[in-house]
């Protein structure tokens, strides 16, 4: 089933021949390889070979410049070999040629003639390789070279008793095993290639540039007289192939096997090698038994694995041959090569293991890139991937493990040294998935079983029909993400409205006046009216009509959503109705979210913040003076433990059913500062999405009215310290409880009062001075550190008059930079030093001491200026 | 024999003849020496250099974040640069990172027969489906040259069927000597086809580019980090973390910060041109040099808050690091070092490793030009060849809109005396006596250096790694830092000075004696060779 319909590439699984042609010749003994063409094949190649051996790999280019596109590149190939030789002295040489040389047509062969006729003496035996980048893919550019060497080599035709072995790329391990393996069947062989030593050398006094081991020219050249030919290849092509190459030119007869990879293969190889005379030692006879009895072992684990098994085809067949004997079901089976027969050679253990095992889709590509293989695996459900590295991104992105045993690997060690091949290399590979299949397992069961039988079973019946919609019920919810601004730090052009219609709180903060004051986000600011459900649908009605971009309706307060919940079951049915389409989004101090969950849940609430300050009821009892739960005032530990408790049980009972949930928390020095990574921790567990550690912003009036305040580059500190754990929210504004429009632009005085009037209360006083910081000249929108001007405003409590501007420098101009105690800030308060007051949206701890000394007053306040001013003066 | 003749001395009469230039061995710093330079590597020693489309697609235009980068050619040439350099990006507003994709078109036999475009095409047309992407760009091959595949052409086709920015890029791999070539041809079509076509203007007083900064392992954002916190407006970064739709708005910086001279200086001269848009030289690698670069930004802006700003910056921030650094320095002072990098890294570490006490004693670049070893004083002096002179030498003329110059004619020759504005010194003057420079390296060379400067630690990349380790000395990657990083900036000082301080304490070194510790000086043949 070739579905590569596409003309794009997207991550490739695959590389291209001559990677494949030079790694099969660092198997011949004093073999250098150069490759003709531009000197970025070979560094390319080069780097990627070192970074999974872990050795110097030297592969010389012939360098080609443009001059040779033109003229031809034989002169610089005839270069290259007189350099290589000298340098290295190599007893062979492997010519590869490369995209650039096939395709201005360079004549290896002649070229090759000319340097022997220019170099009568030379004894180097060069072979050349024709293994164009667009003619295939790695494991045929290693057959290629492997055909080119037997039919360049001198044969000794006489008849010898060895067997001709020839491999595809295995790993050094594996091919010192394998020798093992022949040596113990005591039978004489050639293997071909041997990557025994080149590719994991071992660290000597003194290092020998020339690789010097592998298949000897000499033994090579008896290849020709042996009694047979076995090619570990599923799918070589007669064209390609060594061991036809054998039989055709010597009569060599020949038999093309599996990698001896799983029971099955390596019985057959084994079997092949007695009827060729080998004898079973009772040494390998336990070594199969031990196999076998890893099998029955693990089996039970194995049997829930489903798997993605991609690479080069021979990798992938013998792969498929181990999983299908564990009752591992390969749902997934790919190559990047194109490959007409691939399905034909595969589909059959694929198909009993898994009617065996109720499975009944899986898909078998050629020609795939990971694109196609990351769709597969996550339609498939697949829960462990087996290959090469390269499927690492996909891992992370879903969270489905991969069991690296393939060239390349770049991001573990141990390349050259992972074993699967015979009985002993299975059970390695065996119990590497079992364990990652277990380590999944064991991180998910207990949750699960939990989740299915308790939890689940009164409401059985449509916890089933959650299961078949929730493929399509997350995605859902992964879209609504997306738009959501609070989430999605991308989701920026995105508007959200907040509905103002719970006044009533439950729980008493240390940090919270109960004034219209928000208790769960700590905003700086205040509603200025509060609506009933209906007045809050026409508002949403309202804005939605200016503002097509709106996409969530949050109910943040200004108490608990929760503590009202009958206002916000009434407000969020009404905008459904309208708007099927929106996002509801809410935050609570999560007392009551045990009882209200599943009807959130119900209503469409698809994000929900809890504000969870501690997880220790000790800690707590510092943070919440009281909690009314049930008709009782609970206060000290067990207000906070009945508190806690309910937050981690509704957190728990919401994310289990793909609710996204926000944790916020405020860092409260000297109470909870210590505690915050043990809190974020545990929210990570519960499987909540993202935390938001937030500065506490003291209000006049509180308890914590005079707790010295955290820095941003404390709160950073604290972000980044708990970033390992769970994602951290960087770009929160603090949001008030009535904000609308999008982060950086609240535009909710725009429509302040759009649904019932609003009073404004005047008295006459006085004309004071004020200073305001203001960004749009409008509002009081400004931090105070961040303004570089400020305007000044005379008023009497009934007017206000606009004076002047003064400028001054910023001093402020960053998150990093907030508590630099720089001059600047000596500039700020000359310009403000007449005021009566200043006027910021907010105002760092040091200045506003400052001007605190200097006996101006500081409000902070996020209003029309003119409002702002007139209420200032009436204070 | 000195050093320089030993390592010679294995080469055959042609192979001298070629090398003997590329080697130097500085004996007088006042008396200015010449090196070879961008010229074509031999065939056949080794050479670590890499490709035309590796510096155009895997340097420049790779870590383009919001960019699809469509590979025109076989599968091998995508694959290979997908990754490997180890660039860090982090999406921007859009959301959009392609930073970990690789696109290939996968020519099979027959494209390289009756030709690619059509699968270019369609290629081009599933990438705009799939990932709706504002900008695409397309990287030849080898073949793609060759076969006459017009780029260019299918770039125009898709700006007008797509309506998005298209941009193509002829860098087959046999183009000039080096990945510098490719340096070169992303840098003309990005000043041709990018840079100058958005209007963001910037919204701070102080505003500046990155140019030649790539962001391996963080240290872009260290950089940014400091300059922010200064109050530099970073309009754009070329390119690490960098993005089609911060670079189109360049033009509206102040001033460019040239990091890496070699990849990047193409650009720096032409917004000069264009724009007048001034540019110094600065390195972030470095403490001393991370302050010297910060003051002249400072001395070039003249701006008295901003030099108060930039001093109580860099109080602060040397505050942090000096017990770390002069910690590490007490463990690693003495030492000596020899470093092998691409075209700028050479010498902008041998800073860093000078804060740290260690000496560098042989040092070389990849595929630098003469400049970058000498200074730009040489650079009329050096000779276009055969290669050179295929890479196009764009010219630009003043922009009539957007030109404009911040500083009047006397007072940047007044500021050029005192900073290095528009001016580059090269490494060899900042070298010692008796300390070796190669150009072009390779395999055997770096052999032969390691065994006659017995250097404590070899800094380089993933291909010599392993020889060096081989041969028994420390190496670190600095083409990629071996997964740590950032190493730029005051922060990334400390980084780097830890892992250099953890490579020469490993353990396993104990166990590994190199024949010339034992030897304390190598007479006669070089080891190995006869």
């Amino acid at each position: 089933m070739g579905i590569n319909f596409t003309n794009l590439n997207v991550n490739p699984c695959k590389m291209c021949t001559p990677m494949g042609s030079v790694t099969a010749l660092y198997g011949i003994k004093k073999c250098m390889s150069i490759l003709h063409g531009s000197q970025g094949c070979s560094t390319y190649i080069r780097r990627h070979m070192a970074t999974h051996y872990n050795e110097p790999v030297d592969i010389a280019s012939s360098s080609l410049t443009e001059e040779g596109t033109v003229f031809g590149g034989a002169s610089n190939l005839i270069k290259g070999l007189e350099n290589l030789i000298r340098l290295y002295n190599p007893e062979v040489i492997g010519v590869s040629t490369t995209c650039l040389a096939e395709t201005i047509g360079e004549d290896i062969k002649a070229i090759i003639k000319n340097f022997y006729m220019a170099n009568p003496d030379c004894k180097v035996k060069i072979i050349p390789v024709s293994t164009a980048g667009y003619a295939g893919t790695q494991y045929e550019g290693f057959f290629k070279a492997l055909q080119a060497v037997v039919a360049n080599v001198e044969m000794t035709t006489e008849k010898n008793n060895k067997i001709n072995i020839i491999t595809g790329l295995i790993s050094p391990a594996d091919t010192r095993y394998l020798k093992q393996l022949l040596d113990g069947l005591g039978v004489s062989y050639v293997l071909l290639p041997d990557l025994a030593e080149n590719l994991d050398g071992v660290h000597v006094d003194v290092y020998n540039r020339l690789p010097s081991e592998g298949t000897s020219l000499e033994e090579i050249s008896q290849m020709a007289g042996a009694k047979f030919t076995i090619e570990l290849s599923t799918f070589v092509s007669d064209d390609i192939s060594p061991a036809k190459y054998l039989e055709e030119h010597y009569g060599v007869p020949y038999k093309r096997m599996d990698l001896p990879v799983g029971l099955q293969a390596t019985d057959a190889f084994i079997k092949q090698i007695v009827e060729l005379g080998g004898v079973i030692s009772p040494e390998l006879t336990k070594e199969r038994g031990r196999y076998l009895d890893a099998m029955v072992d693990s089996h039970k684990y194995n049997a829930l694995g489903r798997a993605t098994v991609f690479g080069e085809p021979d990798f992938v067949k013998a792969i498929i041959n181990l999983c299908c004997e564990n009752g591992i079901v390969p749902v997934v089976s790919a190559t990047g090569a194109a490959c007409s027969n691939f399905q034909a050679k595969i589909e059959a253990p694929i198909k009993k293991v898994a009617a065996g095992l109720f499975v009944e889709n899986y898909a078998m590509v050629d020609d795939a890139d990971f694109e196609t293989i990351e769709q597969l695996t996550l339609d498939l459900k697949a829960n462990v991937m087996i290959g090469n590295s390269d499927a690492r991104r996909i891992s992370e992105k879903h969270s489905i493990d991969l069991v690296r045993c393939a060239f390349p690997i770049h991001d573990r060690v141990g390349g050259q040294r992972i074993q699967m091949i015979g009985y002993a290399g299975s059970l390695q590979l065996l119990d590497r998935i079992s364990n990652t299949l277990l380590g999944a397992k064991e991180s998910t069961f207990r949750e699960e079983l939990y989740e299915k039988y308790y939890t689940g079973s009164d409401k059985k019946s449509p916890q089933a029909i959650h299961e078949v919609t929730k493929m399509n019920a997350q995605e859902i919810i992964a879209q609504k993400t997306a738009t959501h601004p609070c989430y999605n730090c991308g989701a920026g052009q995105y508007a959200r409205i907040h509905l103002p219609i719970a006044p009533k709180c439950n729980v008493q903060c240390n940090y919270c006046v109960r004034k219209y004051d928000c208790p769960n986000e700590s905003r700086p600011g205040v509603t200025t009216e509060i609506l009933d459900p209906e007045q809050a649908f026409q508002k949403y009605v309202i804005v939605k009509e200016k503002m097509p971009n709106l996409k969530v309706v949050g109910i943040a307060g200004p108490g608990d959503s929760l503590a009202n919940f009958e206002q916000t079951k009434e407000t969020l049915t009404l905008i459904k109705e309208y708007d099927p389409e929106v996002t509801f989004c809410l935050s609570t101090n999560g007392l009551m979210l045990p009882l209200y969950a599943q009807d959130l849940i119900d209503l469409g609430v698809t994000h929900v913040t809890v504000t969870l300050n501690a997880i220790d009821p000790k800690i707590g009892a510092k943070i919440y003076k009281y909690v009314d739960y049930m008709g009782v005032r609970y206060t000290g530990e067990s207000g906070a433990g009945i508190l806690i408790g309910n937050q981690l049980t509704g957190l728990k009972y919401l994310t289990s059913r793909g609710i996204i949930c926000k944790v916020n928390t405020v860092m409260l020095k000297g109470v909870n500062d210590d505690h915050i990574e043990t809190v974020v921790k545990k929210v990570k567990e519960l499987g909540c999405e993202i935390t938001n550690i937030m500065q506490l912003i003291p209000v006049a009036g509180s308890a914590f009215e005079d707790m010295p305040l955290v820095n941003n580059k404390e709160i950073t500190a604290m972000r980044k310290q708990c970033e390992v754990h769970i994602k951290q929210m960087y770009h929160c504004k603090q949001c008030r409880a009535d904000a609308i429009g999008t982060l950086g632009n609240d535009v909710s005085i725009e429509y302040r009062g759009c649904t019932a009037p609003s009073s404004t209360q005047e008295k006459t006083l006085e004309a004071k001075r004020f200073a305001v910081a203001t960004k749009s000249g409008m509002l009081v929108d400004q931090h105070f550190g961040h303004a570089s001007e400020f305007y000044i405003y005379e008023s009497d409590g009934k007017t206000a008059k606009f004076i002047e501007r003064r400028n001054v420098e910023k001093y402020c101009t960053g998150v990093e930079h907030c508590e630099d105690k720089a001059s600047k800030i000596d500039n700020i308060l000359t310009a403000v030093k007449d005021c009566h007051s200043v006027l910021a949206l907010r105002i760092g701890d040091s200045p506003s001491k400052r001007l605190q000394d200097m006996g101006i007053g500081i409000v902070v306040t996020y209003d029309r200026i003119e409002d702002a001013v007139k209420k200032a003066a009436n204070q | 024999m000195d050093k320089r003749t030993k390592i010679l001395d294995n080469y055959s009469a042609r192979v001298f003849k070629n090398r003997k230039d590329h080697i130097v061995e500085l004996e007088d710093a006042a008396d200015p020496q010449s090196i070879a330079a961008n010229s074509r590597a031999i065939p056949g020693v080794m050479t670590n250099r890499g490709c035309c489309y590796a510096g155009c697609k895997g340097v420049v235009l790779g870590p383009l974040k919001d960019v699809v980068t469509i590979t025109h050619g076989p599968i091998g040439c995508g694959f290979y640069t997908w990754g490997t350099r180890r660039n860090k990006a982090k999406a921007g507003d859009d959301g959009k990172n392609f930073i970990e994709y690789s696109f290939s078109t996968d020519m099979q036999e027959p494209d390289i027969v009756f030709g690619g475009e059509k699968k270019l095409k369609q290629a081009i047309t599933e990438a705009v489906e799939i990932f709706k992407p504002a900008c695409i760009m397309i990287c030849s091959t080898c073949p793609v040259g060759l076969i006459g595949d017009d780029i260019h052409a299918v770039a125009t086709w898709t700006e007008e069927t797509y309506k998005i920015k298209c941009v193509a890029y002829s860098c087959e791999g046999y183009k000039g000597v080096s990945q510098s070539a490719g340096h070169h041809i992303a840098n003309n079509s990005l000043m041709k086809y990018v840079i100058g076509t958005g209007d963001k203007a910037p919204t701070q007083k102080f505003s500046v580019n990155i140019l030649g900064e790539y962001n391996i392992g963080g240290d872009g954002w260290e950089t940014s980090r400091i300059l922010k916190r200064i109050g530099y407006e970073v309009i754009s970064v070329f390119t690490g973390d960098g993005s089609y739709e911060e670079i189109k708005n360049a033009h509206t910086a102040n001033l460019n910060l040239v990091q890496c001279h070699r990849s990047i200086n193409y650009i720096a001269e032409m917004m000069k041109t264009k724009y007048g848009i001034d540019w110094i030289k600065v390195n972030f690698i470095g403490v001393d040099e991370t302050v010297r670069s910060l003051r002249e930004m400072a001395a070039y802006f003249d701006d008295a808050d901003l030099t108060a700003r930039t001093e109580a910056v860099i109080a602060d921030e040397l505050a942090n690091i000096a017990d770390d650094m002069a910690y590490y320095k007490s463990k690693l002072q003495g030492k000596k070092a020899g470093l092998f990098c691409g075209g700028s890294r050479s010498h902008h570490y041998q800073n860093l490793l000078a804060d740290l006490g260690v000496e560098t004693v042989v040092a070389g670049y990849e595929f630098a030009h003469r400049d970058d070893y000498e200074g730009r004083e040489v650079i009329p002096t050096i000779k276009t060849d055969a290669d050179s002179k295929n890479i196009e030498e764009m010219t630009v003329t003043p922009d009539e809109k957007h030109f404009r110059l911040l500083l009047s004619k006397e007072k940047f020759e007044q500021l050029a005396k005192a900073i290095d504005l528009e001016a580059y010194a090269g490494m060899i003057k900042d070298m010692g006596n008796g300390t070796v420079v190669v150009d072009d390296f390779n395999h055997y060379e770096t052999e032969q250096l390691i065994e006659l400067f017995k250097p404590d630690v070899f800094y380089s990349g993933v291909k010599d790694k392993y020889v060096i380790q081989k041969i028994g000395v420390v190496s670190r990657q600095l083409h990629s830092y071996d997964y740590s990083g950032p190493y730029a900036g005051f922060k990334g000082a400390v980084n780097f000075a830890r892992d250099t301080t953890m490579g020469v304490s490993t353990p396993a070194w104990n166990y590994v004696t190199p024949p010339w510790r034992t030897v304390p000086t190598l007479e006669g043949k070089i080891g190995g060779e006869e």
